[in-house]
């Protein structure tokens, strides 16, 4: 014979009234939570201030006691040809390391989306560039460069006479040098970007019969486009700001052939302790960057929409 | 409770917050006013050598500690091993903080400009003299050598070479020489840009250095051979103030060129008359010619790397740059090197640039005693001794003429050439540009013309504008 237990009911659960918040941390609340707009002002707006305020003076080394000035340090650097040099230098770098990764960093992406045991290392490999500091980068290509004793004159068999940082090659060997940092950064953006698609429209189009080409352009294409956008507008954003490993191979040089917005910046308050002209740049330049990067985010928000079915 | 019950904020609450946001700014403006990221602007410290009374005792710092700001170097390295020694001399400890020589600068701009006085002494270059001491950052040493109770009887301040002394003394003024005003800095180390070569190879074909710039210019070509991967002369090229202060600034000078001259109460830039413009010209040439092939980021240590390696025939930059190229086991040429003082003007002039690392006080010191007694010590004769006979890479060149001619000149028996260049030149070395408080820009825009000229320009328009804003730029309203 077997006894069953009686059915348990269950006991109700202890319900806590919540214990009262003391007075004080009621009181310290609001100044708690105030802790980030204080950090966002002290942090980065006050320094952004000053700095814009600096342009307004003729603050130097040399200037014993600074005076507002209005806008002669705008008008001096905007009236200067080595400012309108230095804003091509830095378009021309900009336009041309962004396409070249951008065009590079697709098609990367496209061969490590096959999932073979040589992409897989090679999806490995490819990110070691990134782990390098640009400066030491800088370095390290410094001497591949050098006519003398650097590898790639010897491997491609120029000799010594070949000058990858003389006039008229600088430009391309500083952008070379930037597409070899920052390439595998777009790709695998943009792979993320592709393993993130639907399978089902491909699917379709390979049972219709299309070919590859014409379903990457028609389909994948049009659905990587955010992605592809978010890589160009953070590499676009981070040329127009290029400085580090410019400054080692080249300080700007030969002439002004290389001299960016930020290297003509560092030269005028580092260098030469001109402290407002420096400010004077740093703000232009952030004037270029902030309008060239909300123009390319609203041209990200229409390609969004795209994407998602919306039409304009 | 709800959210709302936890923290419904009245005005007064809010106004609460915005005050502490503002207390915030408040204190980011204090700290601004301090210096803190803003530059500290003109310092208002008084010297502070009137305060030491009493005779003079190396102990009367004792139990202090000081913070040094250097960029390692041969000096610093020859210095490094004989700090304990200053240690137990005078009961001070030294904390030496060192800086690549790349951000060197960099980094004293920036600490100096605060007025924090986190360093109390630091290395400098003479030009930065012309920089750092008009905002009144530098103290002036001057009092310091005065004074008997803060120098010692044994110092001799004047055994160290005149034009070194000079080139560290300025007035601040437009168009005043060097020797003026203050005693910016103390000479601890210096160079002198002399020719160095390649006496091996010289001996091998039978061919002697060149006394004259044209001959210099003929002798460089024919010693290129690009298809060896060699070439006639290295001298810097770089997109620097860097690259006109050795080789270039001392043959130009040589040639009978000025960088400025005084009309009125202003300066009129000068680098683009007809000597100067003839010499630029040949300057190029010889880089083009028989130059390195990266002559536009050539720095000394490319210059001075390819000379060790037998890549570089001759190099015209800094003894001192040359000088450890010739040690046993720092390169493939040691032994094969000399020396020479490169060629003569045609009035057979020997004007030679020189290059001081010369030992400054911070004037927002608060060790300032302290701080003396270093640099009296580290440029004092026993120290100077002791770092040319130690020094692992070598102390050259020593800036007192009884060290010089002491231990110095013993350790010269594998450097043919160094000490008869060395005398040739001397008595007339010292400083040759012009002193200007825009110094920085205005050599800068200078190498950048030369790099302009090599890619094709011409010297003459180029050197016309370079003059015309050199002219703007140092008579501009300070």
């Amino acid at each position: 014979m077997t006894t069953t237990a009686p059915p348990r009911t269950p006991t109700p659960a202890v319900q806590r009234e919540p214990r009262p918040v003391p007075a004080w941390r009621r009181g310290l609340r609001p100044y708690v939570l105030s802790i980030p707009a204080v950090l966002i002002i002290v942090g980065i707006l006050y320094p952004f201030v000053l700095g814009a305020y600096y342009a307004f003076l003729n603050y130097a080394a040399v200037v014993r006691r600074p005076v507002f000035i209005g806008l002669a340090n705008f008008a001096e650097i905007l009236s200067d040809p080595a400012f309108w040099t230095s804003v091509r230098v830095t378009l021309h770098y900009a336009v041309a390391a962004t396409v070249v990764e951008t065009v590079l960093g697709i098609g990367i992406a496209l061969l490590l989306n096959r999932s073979t045991l040589i992409g897989r290392i090679f999806e490995r490999v490819l990110i070691l560039p990134l782990m390098i500091a640009p400066v030491i980068a800088g370095v390290i290509w410094g001497l591949m460069f050098n006519p003398q004793y650097g590898v790639l004159n010897y491997v491609l068999g120029l000799g010594s006479t070949f000058d990858w940082l003389g006039e008229g090659t600088a430009i391309w060997s500083v952008i070379l040098v930037d597409v070899w940092i920052y390439t595998p950064f777009v790709a695998i953006l943009v792979l993320a970007g592709i393993r993130s698609l639907p399978k089902e429209p491909f699917e379709a189009s390979a049972v219709d019969g299309a070919s590859w080409f014409y379903m990457f352009r028609r389909l994948m294409l049009p659905m990587m486009w955010p992605y592809i956008l978010v890589a160009v507008i953070f590499r676009f954003m981070d040329c127009l700001k290029i400085f580090d490993h410019v400054f080692v191979l080249t300080a700007g040089g030969p002439g002004d052939a290389t001299r960016t917005l930020q290297i003509g910046a560092y030269q005028n308050s580092i260098i030469q302790l001109q402290y407002s002209q420096g400010s004077t740049y740093m703000f232009l330049l952030w004037a270029i960057v902030f309008l060239t990067a909300r123009y390319l985010v609203s041209v990200l928000g229409k390609a969004q929409r795209r994407a998602a079915g919306s039409e304009e | 409770m709800t959210r709302r019950e936890l923290w419904n904020p009245t005005r007064r609450d809010l106004l609460r917050m915005f005050g502490v946001g503002g207390a915030a700014v408040g204190a980011s403006s204090l700290l601004a006013a301090c210096g803190l990221g803003t530059g500290g602007g003109e310092s208002s410290t008084e010297n502070g050598a009137a305060e030491v009374t009493g005779g003079f005792d190396w102990r009367k710092a004792e139990g202090t500690e000081i913070s040094v700001l250097q960029t390692p170097h041969p000096y610093q390295v020859a210095f490094q091993p004989l700090l304990a020694e200053f240690t137990e001399l005078t009961g001070i400890t030294v904390k030496a903080d060192l800086v690549a020589e790349a951000d060197y600068f960099t980094r004293l701009n920036t600490e100096l400009a605060s007025g924090a006085g986190n360093y109390d002494a630091f290395m400098t270059g003479a030009y930065f003299i012309w920089t750092y001491g008009p905002p009144g950052w530098m103290e002036d040493l001057k009092p310091w050598l005065q004074n008997s109770s803060a120098t010692n009887p044994d110092y001799d301040f004047e055994d160290i070479y005149e034009g070194l002394r000079r080139s560290t003394s300025w007035d601040f003024q437009v168009g005043s020489p060097l020797g003026t005003g203050g005693q910016w800095a103390i000479p601890w180390g210096f160079e002198t840009n002399v020719l160095c070569y390649n006496k091996t190879e010289f001996d091998r074909r039978g061919i002697r250095p060149a006394e004259t710039f044209d001959d210099l210019i003929q002798l460089a070509t024919d010693l290129t051979d690009r298809a060896s991967n060699k070439y006639g002369i290295a001298f810097r090229g770089s997109r620097s103030w860097a690259t006109i202060h050795p080789g270039f600034m001392t043959q130009f000078t040589r040639e009978g060129c000025k960088d400025y001259e005084k009309q009125g109460d202003q300066l009129q830039a000068t680098m683009n008359s007809p000597q100067a413009v003839d010499f630029t010209r040949k300057w190029v040439e010889l880089a083009r010619s028989a130059g390195p092939t990266s002559w536009t980021n050539y720095e000394y240590p490319d210059c001075t790397g390819d000379l060790g390696a037998g890549t570089a025939m001759m190099v015209y930059d800094a003894d001192s740059a040359t000088y450890p190229q010739n040690i046993a086991g720092n390169s493939a040429q040691a032994g094969n090197l000399a020396w020479h003082p490169g060629p003569a003007g045609a009035d057979g002039s020997y004007d030679t640039n020189l290059w001081t690392w010369s030992l400054a006080m911070n004037s927002a010191s608060q060790k300032k005693l302290a701080a003396w007694l270093f640099i009296q010590w580290a440029t004092g004769k026993d120290a100077q001794t002791k770092a040319v006979q130690t020094g692992q890479a070598g102390f050259a060149d020593p800036t007192r003429q009884s060290v010089f001619d002491g231990a110095f000149k013993q350790t010269l028996g594998n450097f043919p050439g160094y000490q008869e260049t060395f005398e040739k030149v001397i008595a007339s070395t010292d400083i040759k540009f012009t002193p200007q408080t825009q110094f920085f820009e205005t050599t800068e825009e200078w190498a950048v013309a030369l790099q302009d000229i090599y890619a094709g320009q011409d010297a003459k328009t180029r050197l016309d504008a370079l003059a015309a804003a050199n002219t703007t730029a140092v008579n501009r309203a300070s």
